[in-house]
């Protein structure tokens, strides 16, 4: 039996293992559309009071690392939310391994936290985003990341619920009550304020969003798999075995 | 639902709703802190972490 205080360790620990691997995908994948944003956004001619300054506090170098210890400090955050959660939770696949209930449930706060606002309010390179809207905006992704994760709570209620039924009808009953909650939250919530810029190529646009959906995938499922690992005793019992 | 079920769930002491909070306020300070809780120093958070952020997908300007 884990105790709370052994879970959060192991949430901690495999958020900073997940964190710096996002990080590294970070480096890899989205520092490249990130540049080429930057370059079309300092092509721009100077506007008074749109200065947004990239580079003039910190060096672009500077800013990577930046990226890489932004990566690593949510993905600690992250994993202690992640193990509370975990510790916490009565119905999430109850007759599964440790390990299966640790990858889905990090499954379905990637698909909350990060898919469900990457689809309506898809992430924007430097140089999209007017400055005067990212209040706005800002409360419409956290609205939406809330309503995300109740519906995911709402979901393992219902799956609960229905344990009467069998098995796929049970799976497609709740597949079809989660697919129904999301096509209202997209239809529900207001569209973005901001429009694209024109000079941003559409093609370094959906390099950007793609390589963000890699970070965040990274982050989410490598927390999940880390940490299954680490909370599975099957982990360690599979080694006894073969070293026996 | 059947007994297994309360064998799953780890009790939760009273600090961890702390930890929760602390781990909250720390993404928020990397991800979403534009000036609420830091005033102008929070453009200096914003510029450092500026990567992470776009990366992440949070809105930025």
């Amino acid at each position: 039996m884990p105790t709370y205080k052994g879970l959060l360790a192991r949430g901690v620990g495999a958020g900073a293992v997940s964190g710096l691997l996002a990080g590294l995908v970070g480096v890899l994948v989205v520092e490249a559309p990130i540049r080429a944003a930057l370059a079309v956004e300092q092509a721009r001619p100077a506007e008074p009071g749109a200065g947004h300054g990239h580079g003039e506090l910190f060096s672009r170098g500077t800013q990577v690392v930046g990226g890489v210890l932004a990566a690593v400090v949510v993905g600690v955050a992250v994993g202690a939310l992640f193990a509370t959660a975990y510790a916490g939770s009565r119905r999430w696949f109850v007759s599964k391994a440790p390990f299966v209930r640790a990858v889905s449930l990090s499954a379905a706060a990637f698909s909350a936290a990060a898919l469900l606002p990457a689809v309506k309010y898809p992430a924007n390179p430097p140089g999209v985003g007017a400055a005067d809207t990212v209040e706005y905006r800002t409360v419409l992704y956290l609205g939406l990341i809330a309503a995300g994760l109740l519906v995911a709570v709402g979901a393992s209620h219902l799956a609960s619920r229905l344990g009467g039924l069998t098995p796929p009808v049970r799976a497609t009953a709740v597949a079809a009550a989660v697919l129904a909650a999301v096509v209202v939250l997209l239809v529900a919530f207001p569209e973005t304020p901001d429009v694209v810029p024109s000079d941003v190529p559409g093609g370094v646009l959906w390099e950007f969003r793609l390589a963000s959906l890699a970070e965040t995938a990274t982050l989410w499922l490598g927390l999940g798999v880390v940490f299954g690992l680490l909370v599975d005793p099957a982990t360690r019992r599979a080694k006894r075995v073969s070293a026996v | 639902m059947t007994s297994p079920a309360h064998h799953l769930s780890v009790p939760i002491p009273k600090w961890a709703y702390a930890v929760a909070l602390v781990a909250l306020s720390v993404t928020w300070l990397v991800l979403q802190e534009n000036g609420i809780a830091l005033g102008h120093a929070a453009e200096t958070v914003h510029e450092f972490f500026h990567d992470g952020r776009h990366a992440l997908g949070v809105p930025c300007h």
